[in-house]
């Protein structure tokens, strides 16, 4: 039987990164994300990463990052490559590659912007690798999000695969009448109309089926919902929201006066 | 030689988790059913008997020719296959649009594409529903709709992939009839199916999966009685079998009739 792919990047596993409150996370993702910006970029981004690279690695998820981040690091390798050689400022000679002179000025200009947005990147693999969508989003309601706007995000991820998955069937049901659909751009075009026609009215037909659904198990109703999970929540991680809260203010304090 | 024959037919959808493992299999042209529990690969089978998936080892051969060799559009000159969802494949806002698609698909001109549409709606009882929108009609009636768009095409082997799902008791007794009209005509039929009552009924040959293998195959009569093995199967034998069994009768029923006239001769 075939299953569903899921569109979650979540990686499975019980590490104290895995189990800490999703909220905590996002919220870690977003001063780590945010600190760069506002103190000195190098070292604090070095910083930010060192601790978000220990936290890869505690939840063992870090081999999953490159997959993810593999097309972002080429841009910035570009960067460095194009600033290095180029960056309006660059004066003083740093070596030689070749024909191509690099210059301190643009190199490190370069390496400032990769440093941020590596920082950013890793912080939110860290979350995505760890954290249900489910999670996050119950997490979310819990602090005030509209529950319909919370099923709204999840429903995205779950009927994206069933969309996948209808759209797969309903090809195989075209093909079996018939209908080539591989080969040259022709007859991948002339398949469009027996395709999309089926998949609009599955989808639409589904969508009123969810949406009954919903509404015959109290989906619109006014009283207050409860959860199926009981909330993660400790003093410790509480503890730990406050800190990385006050580390945002003492870091736009210091922005501000010094 | 076999119309349809398969050789050591491996397949899996993810690395490691086999669906079907090691299936040899000739089909002569006796309507055969195919039955198992949920998840044993039944119609993961049918859509590499159809050639809509690809072995990932051994082979099927429909009518001689190696179904990695061809793509499925052009199978379906030789094998229709109709699916248990009407709503995957209508999209024409007239039925007789809707079954002539097929046909054209295969080069027929639009007169003969016609002609054969009729002759198929015919036999499904909806001659007189040309120019209906299919999406007007009840789920019974848009099975038939697609059952029709596929004898269209008029292939030598039709599959069925659960064709009683849904349907009340006169579209049951026309799927029969339809099935009895193209065994008539010389064709192969085989049907996936849990209903047990109509395998029982229409079948002659019963092939039993159970976890990506062949667990059973045989009359549909030497199947159903082998209790034991079907019920490793997790398959329940017709209700009319299971009534027999359970009074301790050495024949094995599979019909009402069949029932009635034991009782007859005993009285």
């Amino acid at each position: 039987m075939k299953t569903v792919k899921s569109m979650s990047l979540y990686v499975p596993g019980n590490s104290i990164i895995h189990r800490l409150e999703p909220i905590t996370k996002l919220i870690y993702v977003m001063v780590a994300g945010v600190l760069p910006f506002i103190l000195p970029a190098n070292p604090t981004a070095v910083l930010c990463l060192a601790v978000t690279l220990a936290m890869l690695t505690i939840s063992k998820t870090l081999t999953k990052v490159i997959p993810l981040t593999g097309f972002t690091l080429l841009v910035l390798l570009s960067i460095l490559f194009i600033q290095g050689l180029f960056h309006e400022h660059n004066q003083t000679f740093l070596f030689r590659f070749g024909p191509f002179v690099f210059f301190k000025e643009g190199l490190s200009y370069a390496a400032r912007i990769s440093l941020r947005v590596i920082n950013l990147l890793l912080g939110i693999s860290l979350l995505s690798l760890t954290t249900k969508p489910s999670d996050l989003i119950d997490s979310l309601v819990r602090r005030g999000l509209s529950p319909k706007i919370g099923y709204v995000l999840s429903s995205v991820l779950q009927i994206i695969p069933q969309m996948a998955a209808s759209v797969n069937a309903i090809t195989d049901a075209q093909r079996a009448r018939g209908l080539e659909t591989e080969g040259p751009l022709i007859v991948r075009a002339k398949a469009f109309l027996p395709l999309i026609g089926p998949v609009i009215m599955s989808s639409l037909i589904q969508a009123r089926e969810r949406a009954m659904a919903l509404e015959v198990r109290g989906f619109n109703a006014n009283r207050r919902k409860t959860f199926l999970r009981a909330a993660n929540q400790s003093s410790r991680q509480t503890t730990i929201r406050i800190l990385l809260i006050l580390i945002l203010f003492a870091a736009i304090v210091w922005r501000i006066f010094a | 030689m076999a119309i349809l024959s398969v050789e050591n037919l491996h397949f899996s959808y993810t690395t490691g988790q086999d669906i079907l493992k090691g299936i040899t299999l000739q089909f002569d042209r006796r309507p055969t059913a195919i039955i198992g529990q949920n998840g044993a690969g039944k119609t993961t089978f049918a859509k590499l008997l159809k050639g809509l998936l690809k072995p990932l080892h051994g082979d099927v051969y429909v009518k001689g020719v190696n179904t990695k060799e061809t793509t499925a559009a052009q199978l379906a000159r030789q094998i229709g296959l109709v699916f248990q969802n009407p709503h995957d494949q209508i999209f024409k806002s007239k039925v007789i649009d809707e079954v002539m698609f097929g046909p054209l698909n295969l080069k027929q001109e639009k007169e003969t594409a016609r002609a054969n549409a009729i002759e198929a709606l015919h036999m499904v009882g909806m001659e007189n529903k040309l120019d209906k929108n299919p999406y007007d009609l009840g789920l019974s009636e848009q099975k038939l709709i697609c059952i029709a768009s596929v004898l269209a095409m008029q292939p030598e082997i039709v599959i069925f992939d659960e064709p009683t799902i849904a349907q009340d008791y006169p579209a049951r007794e026309r799927i029969k009839e339809i099935i009895q009209h193209l065994r008539q005509k010389g064709k192969l039929v085989l049907t996936i199916t849990h209903d047990m009552d109509f395998a029982a009924a229409v079948f002659e040959r019963t092939i039993v999966f159970a976890q990506g293998r062949v667990l059973l195959d045989g009359t549909t009569r030497e199947v159903f009685a082998e209790r034991e093995l079907l019920k490793h199967a997790h398959v329940e034998p017709p209700h009319v079998t299971q009534l027999g069994q359970k009074l301790g009768c050495r024949e094995t029923f599979l019909t009402a009739e069949e029932w009635i006239r034991y009782k007859r001769r005993k009285s």
